[in-house]
């Protein structure tokens, strides 16, 4: 497929409501499927392609930035995905509880202030509390215990105050 | 062997340290900083960690966020590229009590030769000449001016923690000593957070040429060769080469003797690089040293036929030096010209921009060292060297044939740069016949604007 051929694709989506496309031929596969915030994403492989990261995954193999149209979510999932979000201010290791077999710090519903830990972050042995930094209410995890963590990674979706 | 290399950079270099990584199979684990998520060193990794936004002190400078990176990665080793933490000692100590491998020289390397004027004292005890300067820095505007008596006029005002061309300016009187003394101390703090200025002789219609040095874990030290640098745009390196014009076999044996001798009195370990100036006597003075791969490896690569990126990753990881790099004479004649998204017409100012057409050179002896690519946005945070273009020859009329073939044959649309300006130098009938000195860019430019008028 090329380009202009994935554009029209994208259109159809958007304009059928669809969430997902895939499409294979020749050992050249390519799925689309709608983000949690309408945006397109498109995932290809083929032999010749940069390998993604493994660590984390950035969610296009291409190098070629894809323009997407905007699209008018109707589902209701869709008004949480703009909500904002609890980002990682450093890089290391997410740990959503202060010990292993400690209840973690906030679940979904927890409402939380801008004083309030939310998690950690383990870097060069050191236990980082990360606080929410705004009030608000947790709609969802994002992270998960004990995997790594970037820098700018959403951790919490929150419905602010 | 490394298992996994961490690349602590981004752009050229840090494609080319992982190229380098994926001809010997070690795994490659990238950093980058938000704006670039979509560049090439990030899709070419294995792995890649985002380290921070946009500007460098809080992403390519954040030594905290890259140890972690490195143990979240869990790599063997950090390969600094160069400029960022590559001369940074601190980090080269925190890598080492992280128990990760910096591949580069030690701490104490880095602050011996980094420190400018300390350098320069090692050389005088090491027998290489150094030009006549101030013994260590200059405190007051009396100690300035009776510095320059005994040096003689005209000087350079240099800063004790430059490099790179920043932190000069030279004097002809004690009128303009005075005036740039204070000058230079105020940059300098503001700059490198160090006021110390120092004061050498200015060497008129010198040739800036540098020794590539490579030193292993058992003390052995080779020279591979010069590189002329003298084509310089406000002491930015623009284009070099090798061999140097003015070198002959005589030149070469005692300045590669001079620079290993200097390298070996400070137990220097892996790539490293002497600079010299030179003048038309043959008379050579070592101004400083730089602890790090340079920008213009690949031009000694060519006339050699060595990786050096590699010879770092293996000298790192204990291996010695081949014996066979102690007498290498030059191959071959290389020619490499820097391509920077800057406007000449704009006094070289900086342009970052989205590049919509992209085609490189190609062909017989031709090497471009890129992070382009067609629909890259190029970030305004960081430099704006967008490429190397390498000619490769066996004599200097090829390279410099190849090179003008290349420069005419490269598109780059989307932003301005300095091919133009890379054109007409290679066109021009002093520099073809090798005569140039680290003021042909200036002439070089009057005569633009007198041939205009």
């Amino acid at each position: 497929m090329d380009i202009k051929e994935i554009k029209a694709v994208i259109d159809l989506m958007r304009k059928n409501s669809l969430t997902e496309f895939e499409y294979e031929k020749d050992g050249t596969k390519i799925r689309i499927r709608r983000g949690p915030d309408g945006e397109p994403q498109v995932f290809a492989s083929s032999p010749s392609l940069i390998p993604t990261p493994a660590v984390l995954p950035i969610p296009t193999g291409l190098p070629l930035p894809v323009t997407a149209p905007t699209p008018s979510p109707t589902a209701p999932a869709a008004t949480q995905e703009k909500l904002p979000s609890i980002n990682s201010p450093m890089v290391g290791t997410f740990y959503s509880s202060p010990a292993p077999d400690a209840p973690p710090y906030v679940t979904v519903g927890s409402v939380v202030n801008a004083e309030t830990v939310v998690c950690i972050i383990e870097a060069m042995k050191v236990m980082n509390e990360i606080k929410a930094e705004m009030s608000g209410t947790i709609t969802e995890i994002l992270a998960e215990s004990g995997k790594p963590v970037e820098f700018g990674k959403p951790l919490f979706r929150i419905k602010p105050a | 062997m490394f298992d996994k290399i961490l690349i602590a950079n981004r752009g050229e270099i840090a494609l080319r340290v992982i190229r380098a990584c994926k001809d010997m199979g070690i795994r490659t684990l990238a950093v980058y900083s938000e704006p670039d998520h979509d560049s090439l060193h990030v899709q070419a990794a294995d792995e890649a960690i985002c380290i921070g936004p946009g500007p460098s002190p809080q992403s390519y400078l954040k030594i905290d966020r890259i140890i972690s990176a490195a143990e979240v990665g869990d790599v063997d080793a950090i390969h600094p590229g160069y400029g960022f933490l590559s001369e940074n000692a601190h980090f080269a100590e925190v890598c080492q009590s992280c128990n990760i491998r910096f591949i580069g020289p030690s701490p104490e390397s880095i602050r011996r030769m980094g420190d400018k004027s300390l350098a320069r004292e090692n050389a005088r005890k090491a027998g290489v000449p150094i030009p006549p300067g101030s013994d260590g820095p200059v405190q007051t505007e009396q100690e300035a001016i009776k510095a320059a008596k005994k040096i003689g006029y005209p000087v350079m005002i240099k800063a004790v923690a430059g490099g790179g061309g920043k932190g000069m300016r030279p004097a002809h009187n004690d009128v303009s000593l005075v005036k740039g003394f204070l000058a230079a101390r105020m940059e300098a703090e503001k700059a490198f957070g160090n006021p110390d200025v120092y004061l050498e002789k200015y060497i008129e219609e010198p040739h800036h040429i540098e020794f590539q040095i490579l030193g292993d874990k058992r003390g052995k030290i080779v020279h591979l060769g010069e590189r002329d640098c003298s084509i310089q745009r406000r002491h930015q390196k623009l284009l070099e080469e090798s061999p140097s014009p003015l070198m002959d076999s005589d030149l070469r044996k005692k300045m590669g003797r001079a620079a290993v001798k200097l390298a070996e009195a400070v137990h220097y370990e892996n790539a490293g690089t002497m600079e010299f100036l030179v003048d038309g006597n043959g008379n050579y003075y070592f101004l400083e040293m730089n602890t790090r791969i340079q920008v213009e490896h690949p031009v000694t690569e060519e006339v050699y036929g060595i990786d050096l990126v590699k010879e770092q990753i293996k000298i790192a990881a204990g291996e010695r030096i081949p014996s066979e790099f102690e007498n290498l004479r030059p191959q071959r004649h290389a020619i490499e010209f820097r391509i920077n998204a800057e406007d000449p017409a704009m006094d070289f100012r900086p342009c970052p921009g989205t590049i919509n057409l992209y085609y490189p050179p190609g062909g017989i002896g031709i090497r471009m060292d890129s992070h382009l690519y067609g629909g890259y946005a190029i970030p305004p945070f960081y430099d704006s060297m967008i490429g190397k273009l390498i000619a490769v020859g066996p004599d200097r009329a090829t390279a410099l044939a190849r090179m003008q073939r290349a420069l005419d044959e490269t598109i780059i649309r989307g932003v301005k740069t300095t091919i133009p300006l890379g054109q007409r130098i290679v066109r021009d009938q002093d520099f073809r016949r090798g005569k140039y000195s680290t003021h042909f860019l200036e002439r070089f430019f009057e005569k633009k604007v007198q041939a205009a008028s």
